[in-house]
C-alpha cells in the first residue's frame, strides 16, 4: 500500500482509541461535576426527581450507565438531550448543518481576502500598502469578536440599517444550499464578517511572511536576475511556495471556524452547534455533552490529519512515523 | 501558543446564557397594572368577552404577525414542563378549566375557562361543568375524558411531570394521586389510574375527589399541569405528539412549525371557540442574549422583548424606545437566604445586623438602575394578603445604627472576631456588581468580611439544596398566586423546600392555624402572621427586592393585557388572543 | 489572539518539520543582537515594561493609583461616566474608577497569562522531555495522552476541571486564580510537550551531541547542557505567544460566567461586565477591551522578534 495511504488509514484507526478515551473521561468528569439536569434552586419533590431520573435510567450506578451509552454509541445512538427529548443525533445534524455554513463561508472571505492582503504586503515590502496590510493583520488579530460583532451591529444593523441581527440566513437542510431563495445575504453578512475577522488577519500574517521569505530565497533572486517579468516570477514560484506555511495550517483554521463558533452564534441567535456544547454543559445535559464533545474531537482529528497530509504532499521531506 | 486555545475566545459567551438557563421555574413576569398601563402599545384593554370582531385600529389580517423573543422551551407538552417560557406557550396553545387574568388592581383572578362556571363543591368532592361547543384543533368534541386522561398522565410516574406536585398533598390534594406517581409496580398502575380522584360523570361533566377541601381548587385547576391531553394522539405519536402536525390542541393558537434551536411559529387554532386571535402569525425566536435582542429589536425584526434591567436607562432616554418599554414586577422576591445551622447565622442578632445593614433602595438604584422594587416583605405584590415593606421597614429595614447595635449584642461589636461568611453566587455582570455592593455595605456598616464564591447555576443549586451554603442570593417564584405559595414547605419545620433549617413553634403553630381555618379571611390572616413571624425573626430570608421584567413591546402592537402575578415568560401572554397589530 | 496561537502553531510545526539549526555558541548573544535591531520587538518589549511598571508600580503612587480599583461612590453622575480629568476611563456602574480597575485587571491579567506558560512549561518539558528521552515505549505512551488531551474540546474541559475542582476538599485548590490558570494550563501544555520532544529526538541525533556522547559525557549533562538550551529556542517564542493567549482564554471564561470571582477584575471580566453594559457606557468596554489589545499587540511584537532572533533563517 501507498505510506501515505498506510499512514492516514493508521491515524484513522487511532481515532478509535482516541475517542473512547474522550468518552470515558467525558462521562465520568461530568458525573463528578456538582449538580444533575434536574437540579434547580427550587429543588423538585423527591418523588419527581425519582421519577424523572427513572425515566433516564439515571437511577442506575454510573458504571452501568457509562456501559449502556457505550453500547448504544457504538450502535449510532448518542441517545436523548433533555432539552426537549430530541435526538442528539438530530441535534448535531440540524445545527451543525448551520454552523459548517458559517464556519465553511468565514473560511473562504479569510482565506481570499487574508492571502490577498499578504501577498500586496509581501509585493510591496515597506511601502504604503505594507503598512495597510500589516497594521489591518495585527489589529484585527488583536480585537476579540465578540467586540467586533458588537460594534458591527450597532453601526451597520442598527444606525444604518443595512443588514438584519436575527438569525441565519442561509438554509436548514441540503436541498436549499442550491435555492436562492433559501440564503437572505442580510442576515449572513455580519456574522460572517465578525467571525473571519481574526482569521484574515492571521492569513494575511503568514501570506505575507512566507511570500517574503520565498521572494528572498536564491532561486527566485537567480529567477530575477535572468530578467523574468516580475509578474510571472511571482506566479510561477513565490505563490506557490510561499503557500506551504499556509495551506497546512488551514486545517487547524477551518476546524476552529466550524466548531469554535459559540460567540458569533449566540450574539446573532443563530442556532448552531457552538452554543449547543456551552449550553448543554451548563445544563448538564449528559447525552448532549457526550454527543457534542465526541463530534468536535473528530472533527480536530480530522481536521490534525488533514494538516499533516498536506504537510506531507506540499513538503515530501515530511517522513511518517 | 496552542493552537486549540483559540476555541476558548471563540466559544466565549456572553453573559446572559448562564443566567437565563440557572432561571430554573424561576423568572419573569407579573404585573403591575399601572406599569402596564403606562407602556405605548401595550395599554388597550381589550374586553375579553367579545369573540369576534377586531379592534377598531387594527391593520388588516394580511399584517397580522408578530415576532417576540423568548428563552426556548424544553417541552411543548403541559405535563412536562417545569419553565415558564414552556408554559407561555403552552398556555397559547392549551387552555384549561379555569383561567388566571390580571384582577385590575395589580392580582390575579381567576375566570372560568373550559368550564362554565365555579365547581359545585360537596365536602371534598368538586363538580365542574364543561361549556358547550368545545373542540380540539382537529375538530372532535373536546369531553370529560380528556381532562380524566390528563390527570391521569399528570400523575403517572413515566411520564414524570415536574410540578405532579401541585395535585399532591398540601397542595391540590387531588385523591390517589401521589399514590400512582410514587407507585413503582407496573402491574398496579391500572388500578391506581382508576382510582383516581377524577371521573368524567358524562361528556361535560368532571367529578373530582380530594383528599380535603382545598381552598386553591379554582387557581390549582388553572395551573398548566391540569389542562387536558388526547389520548388517541399521545398514543399514535408517542413522546413526538407534540411535533408540528401532530399536535391536537384546545387553546387559541395552533403550532404550524418548529425549527429547534431557532423558533416556533404559531398560527390560530379554527376550531377554537373563545375569542377569536387577531394575530395570523405569531413567530417565537429562542434568543438567549437579551442585548443582542434588543438590538434586534431597534432593528425592527423583534416586536417583543424581555431585555436586561440594565438597559432601561438607555431605553429610557431614547424618545421612541422609551414609549415602548413595559416593567413587569415579577412574582418573586429575591432574599439573603441564610443557613441556620451555621453557628454565627444560628443567631438572630447576627442576621438582624446582616438584614440592617443593606440600604435597598440604594442597592436596587445603583445595581439594578431602579427597575426592582426594593422589599423587606416576603409576600409579593399582587396577592392576596400581601402586607408591604411598611409592615417590616422598622423590624429589619437599613439602619446602621441598629445593625452595629445588634452586631454588638450578638458578641461582635465592629464585626470584631466575626467569623468570615461565603455569600454563593453565579457569576454575571449584574450579580457581580450586587456582590461587590453588598460586601461592602456590610464591610462598610458592620465591619465584616464577606467573601464572594462564584460557581455556575447548577452547582450553585446543588449547594442550596444540601444545605451547605451561608448567604445565598436567591429567592421564591410563585408557582401559582395565592399567599400560601411561598410559604408551605418552605418554613414549616422539615418543609420539602425549608433549606434554611427554620424550625419554630410559632411559625409552625401558625401554619397550623392556616390549614385548619374555614373561611378565606381567617386563612389569608393566619398566612400574613407566618409571613410576619418568618420575616421578623429572619428564619432563613431577610428581603431586599422584588424583581421585575423589563420588557419592550413595538408601539404597533395592541392588545397586550397583563398576565398578572405570575410566571409568565412574556408580556401578557396570558390573553395572547387579545394581541393585534394596528394601522 | 487567533493568530498568535495558530501562529504558533505554525510555529511549532516549522519547527517540528525543519528543527532549528544547533548553535552551541554564542547562540543567546547572537539572538539579543539581532533582537535589538527589531524595532517592533524592542517598541513592544519597552511598552510591557511601561505598562508592568505603571500597573505594577504605578498602582501605589499619584496619579496612577488616586483610587483603590474597589473604591464605590453612588452619588449622581459619579456612576457610568465618561472620561473626565478626575476619571481618565471613566466610570462603571457602581462609580469605580475605571482606570483603577484597567490596571487592577492587567496585573491579574498577566499574572494568569504568566502563570499559565509556567505551568506549561513544566508539564511540557516534563512529558515532552520524558517522551523523547524516555524509550519508545513511554513516547508511545505519552504521546497517546498528548494526542487524547489535545483531541478534547478546550472549553468542555476548562469547565469540567474547574467544576470539578471548586466543589472539592482535595486536591485543596481555594485560590480562584490558581484555579483558572491550572485550568487552561491543563488544556493548553499538548503543543511545548510535542515541541519540546520533536525538537530533543532530533537534537539527539546532532553532531554536537553525538560527539558529547562519544566523549563520554553522562546523561544528564548532554541532556541540561546540550540539549534544554537548544531546545528552549522554539519554546520562548511559543511561550511568549501563549502568554496573551492565556489571558484571551481567561476573558473567554469570564464570559460564560466561570472567571475569577469580584471584587478583583481581570481583564476580560472587565470586557464582559463592559460588554453588559455597552449601551448604557461604550468607554466601559472599549478601555478594557483595548488594554487587551496592547498586551495582545506588546507580546506578539516581541513573540516575532523573538522568532526572527532566535531563528534566523526567517527574517
Amino acid at each position: 500500500m501507498d505510506p501515505m495511504a498506510a499512514y492516514a488509514l493508521r491515524r484513522l484507526l487511532w481515532a478509535v482509541p482516541v475517542l473512547w478515551a474522550v468518552a470515558t473521561i467525558t462521562f465520568f468528569l461530568m458525573h463528578a461535576v456538582p449538580g444533575g439536569p434536574f437540579t434547580q434552586d427550587k429543588a423538585l419533590p423527591p418523588a419527581v426527581n425519582d421519577a424523572l431520573n427513572r425515566r433516564y435510567h439515571l437511577d442506575k450506578p454510573v458504571w452501568e450507565q457509562y456501559g449502556l451509552y457505550l453500547w448504544d454509541s457504538v450502535h449510532g445512538d448518542l441517545g436523548l438531550s433533555f432539552q426537549g427529548d430530541r435526538s442528539v443525533t438530530e441535534i448535531i445534524r440540524n445545527t451543525f448543518f448551520v454552523t459548517a455554513q458559517l464556519g465553511v463561508l468565514g473560511f473562504l472571505v479569510a482565506v481570499v481576502i487574508g492571502m490577498t492582503l499578504g501577498t500586496m504586503s509581501a509585493l510591496n515590502h515597506n511601502g504604503p500598502l505594507d503598512y495597510v496590510g500589516v497594521a489591518f493583520s495585527t489589529i484585527g488579530a488583536s480585537v476579540p469578536s465578540f467586540i467586533m460583532g458588537a460594534f458591527l451591529v450597532i453601526f451597520f444593523a442598527v444606525d444604518l440599517g443595512w443588514f438584519k441581527t436575527l438569525g441565519w440566513g442561509g438554509p436548514r437542510h441540503l436541498t436549499g444550499l442550491l435555492d436562492p431563495f433559501a440564503w437572505d445575504w442580510r442576515r449572513m453578512v455580519l456574522p460572517v464578517v465578525a467571525i473571519s475577522t481574526l482569521p484574515t488577519a492571521f492569513i494575511a500574517r503568514i501570506t505575507r511572511a512566507s511570500v517574503l521569505e520565498v521572494l528572498n530565497q536564491d532561486y527566485i533572486r537567480t529567477a530575477r536576475a535572468k530578467g523574468l517579468a516580475e509578474v510571472r516570477v511571482v506566479l510561477r514560484h513565490t505563490i506557490k511556495n510561499a503557500m506551504i506555511p499556509v495551506l497546512t495550517l488551514m486545517g487547524p483554521i477551518f476546524a476552529n471556524l466550524v466548531a469554535g463558533s459559540f460567540i458569533i452564534e449566540t450574539m446573532f441567535s443563530i442556532p448552531g452547534l457552538g452554543r449547543e456544547l456551552v449550553n448543554a454543559v451548563i445544563r448538564r445535559d449528559y447525552a448532549m455533552i457526550m454527543g457534542t464533545t465526541l463530534f468536535f474531537t473528530l472533527i480536530i482529528t480530522l481536521a490534525n490529519l488533514a494538516v499533516d497530509l498536506a504537510y506531507a504532499v506540499v513538503d515530501p521531506r515530511i517522513r511518517y512515523r | 501558543m496552542n493552537v486549540r486555545n483559540r476555541w476558548i475566545l471563540l466559544l466565549a459567551a456572553p453573559m446572559a446564557v448562564a443566567l437565563t438557563l440557572a432561571a430554573a421555574c424561576g423568572g419573569t413576569s407579573s404585573t403591575d397594572k399601572t406599569a402596564t398601563a403606562a407602556a405605548g402599545g401595550a395599554g388597550t384593554t381589550p374586553t375579553s368577552t367579545q369573540t369576534g370582531g377586531l379592534p377598531a385600529d387594527a391593520a388588516p389580517a394580511s399584517q397580522q404577525k408578530i415576532t417576540m423573543q423568548s428563552t426556548e422551551p424544553q417541552f411543548y407538552d403541559p405535563h412536562r414542563s417545569n419553565f415558564e417560557q414552556d408554559i407561555a406557550v403552552e398556555r397559547m396553545l392549551f387552555r384549561g378549566l379555569y383561567n388566571l387574568t390580571d384582577d385590575g388592581s395589580g392580582g390575579v383572578k381567576v375566570v372560568p375557562g373550559d368550564a362554565a362556571g365555579p365547581p359545585t363543591i360537596s365536602g371534598n368532592v368538586y363538580t365542574v361543568k364543561l361549556k358547550s361547543g368545545l373542540k380540539w384543533s382537529d375538530g372532535k368534541a373536546l369531553t370529560a375524558a380528556d381532562y380524566v386522561y390528563g390527570f391521569q398522565r399528570e400523575c403517572d410516574p413515566t411520564v414524570a411531570s415536574p410540578y405532579q406536585y401541585v395535585l399532591g398533598a398540601g397542595l391540590g390534594d387531588l385523591k390517589g394521586c401521589d399514590e400512582l406517581f410514587n407507585n413503582k409496580d407496573a402491574t398496579k398502575t391500572q388500578a391506581l389510574k382508576d382510582a383516581l380522584g377524577v371521573k368524567a360523570l358524562d361528556a361535560s361533566t368532571l367529578e373530582f375527589t380530594l383528599n380535603r377541601p382545598v381552598a386553591t381548587f379554582e387557581t390549582i385547576w388553572s395551573l398548566w399541569a391540569t389542562f387536558p391531553s388526547r389520548q388517541d394522539v399521545i398514543q399514535k405519536f408517542g413522546d413526538k405528539w407534540t411535533d408540528p402536525g401532530n399536535i391536537v390542541v384546545n387553546g387559541p393558537f395552533t403550532m404550524s412549525e418548529l425549527v429547534p434551536k431557532d423558533h416556533v411559529t404559531l398560527k390560530p387554532n379554527p376550531e377554537w371557540s373563545g375569542q377569536k386571535p387577531a394575530i395570523q402569525q405569531l413567530t417565537i425566536k429562542f434568543i438567549d442574549d437579551l442585548s443582542a435582542a434588543l438590538k434586534s429589536f431597534q432593528t425592527g425584526e423583534l416586536q417583543m422583548t424581555a431585555i436586561q434591567p440594565t438597559d432601561v436607562k438607555v431605553v429610557k432616554g431614547d424618545p421612541s424606545l422609551s414609549s415602548e418599554l413595559v416593567i413587569d414586577p415579577t412574582a418573586r422576591i429575591t432574599a439573603i437566604e441564610m443557613q441556620l445551622k451555621d453557628p454565627a447565622l444560628a443567631k438572630f442578632d447576627v442576621r438582624l445586623a446582616l438584614s440592617r445593614a443593606i440600604d435597598r433602595k440604594t442597592l436596587v438604584d445603583v445595581v439594578f438602575d431602579g427597575v426592582y422594587t426594593p422589599a423587606t416583605y416576603w409576600v409579593v405584590k399582587g396577592l392576596k394578603g400581601f402586607q408591604g415593606n411598611s409592615a417590616f421597614d422598622s423590624t429589619i429595614g437599613f439602619d446602621k445604627a441598629a445593625a452595629q447595635a445588634a452586631m454588638a449584642s450578638a458578641g461582635y461589636p465592629n464585626g470584631q472576631g466575626f467569623p468570615t461568611l461565603k455569600l454563593t453566587l453565579t457569576d454575571t455582570p449584574s450579580n457581580r456588581n450586587l456582590a461587590d455592593f453588598l460586601i461592602k455595605q456590610w464591610k462598610d456598616n458592620l465591619g465584616i468580611t464577606v467573601t464572594p464564591d462564584f460557581v455556575d447555576g447548577k452547582t450553585r443549586s446543588q449547594r442550596f439544596n444540601s444545605g451547605n451554603f451561608q448567604l445565598f442570593p436567591g429567592g421564591w417564584q410563585l408557582d401559582y398566586p395565592d399567599i400560601e405559595n411561598p410559604l408551605v414547605g418552605l418554613f414549616d419545620t422539615g418543609g420539602g423546600n425549608n433549606k434554611y433549617n427554620c424550625s419554630d413553634p410559632a411559625i409552625d403553630a401558625a401554619f397550623k392555624e392556616a390549614t385548619n381555618a374555614t373561611t378565606e379571611a381567617a386563612r389569608i390572616a393566619a398566612y400574613q402572621k407566618v409571613e410576619t413571624l418568618v420575616v421578623t425573626k429572619l428564619c432563613g430570608v431577610a428581603p431586599i427586592y422584588q424583581n421585575a421584567v423589563p420588557y419592550l413591546v413595538n408601539a404597533k402592537v395592541g392588545g397586550v393585557v397583563p398576565n398578572g402575578t405570575i410566571d409568565a415568560s412574556g408580556p401578557g401572554t396570558y390573553c395572547v388572543e387579545c394581541w393585534y397589530v394596528k394601522k | 489572539m487567533a493568530a498568535d496561537s495558530t501562529g504558533a502553531a505554525a510555529l511549532a510545526g516549522a519547527f517540528e518539520a525543519e528543527p532549528a539549526l544547533g548553535r552551541p555558541r554564542g547562540l543567546w548573544s547572537d539572538a539579543w543582537r539581532r533582537l535589538r535591531k527589531n524595532r517592533l520587538a524592542m517598541f513592544g518589549l519597552a511598552a510591557l515594561v511601561v505598562i508592568a511598571l505603571v500597573a505594577f508600580v504605578g498602582a501605589h503612587v499619584e496619579p496612577f493609583g488616586r483610587y483603590a480599583p474597589n473604591e464605590q461612590n453612588y452619588s449622581a453622575g459619579a456612576r457610568q461616566a465618561g472620561p473626565s480629568s478626575a476619571h481618565w476611563f471613566g466610570t462603571d456602574q457602581l462609580g469605580r474608577d475605571l482606570f483603577a480597575r484597567v490596571l487592577e485587571g492587567v496585573r491579574i491579567s498577566v499574572e494568569i497569562g504568566l502563570g499559565t506558560q509556567v505551568i506549561v512549561l513544566i508539564i511540557g518539558l516534563l512529558v515532552g522531555g520524558s517522551a523523547a528521552l524516555g524509550g519508545r515505549f513511554f513516547d508511545n505512551l505519552l504521546m497517546r495522552v498528548t494526542d487524547i488531551t489535545y483531541a478534547f474540546p478546550d472549553l468542555l474541559a476548562i469547565i469540567l476541571v474547574r467544576s470539578v475542582l471548586v466543589d472539592r476538599t482535595w486536591p485543596v485548590v481555594t485560590n480562584p486564580r490558581v484555579l483558572i490558570i491550572l485550568a487552561i494550563a491543563l488544556v493548553s501544555w499538548t503543543t511545548v510537550a510535542r515541541l519540546i520532544r520533536g525538537q530533543m529526538l532530533s537534537l539527539a541525533e546532532r553532531d554536537f551531541v553525538l560527539a558529547a556522547r562519544a566523549l563520554g559525557a553522562p546523561r544528564w549533562r548532554i541532556v541540561f547542557q546540550h540539549m534544554l538550551p537548544n531546545t528552549l529556542s522554539p519554546v520562548i517564542v511559543a511561550v511568549t505567544f501563549g502568554v496573551p493567549t492565556a489571558i484571551f482564554a481567561e476573558a473567554a471564561l469570564a464570559f460564560i460566567g466561570l472567571g475569577i470571582p469580584p471584587p478583583a477584575a481581570s481583564l476580560g471580566t472587565l470586557v464582559s461586565q463592559g460588554y453588559a453594559y455597552i449601551e448604557n457606557n461604550v468607554w466601559n468596554v472599549i478601555f478594557p477591551a483595548a488594554a487587551v489589545a496592547l498586551l495582545m499587540l506588546c507580546f506578539t511584537f516581541v513573540g516575532d522578534g523573538l522568532r526572527d532572533a532566535l531563528d534566523p533563517r526567517t527574517r
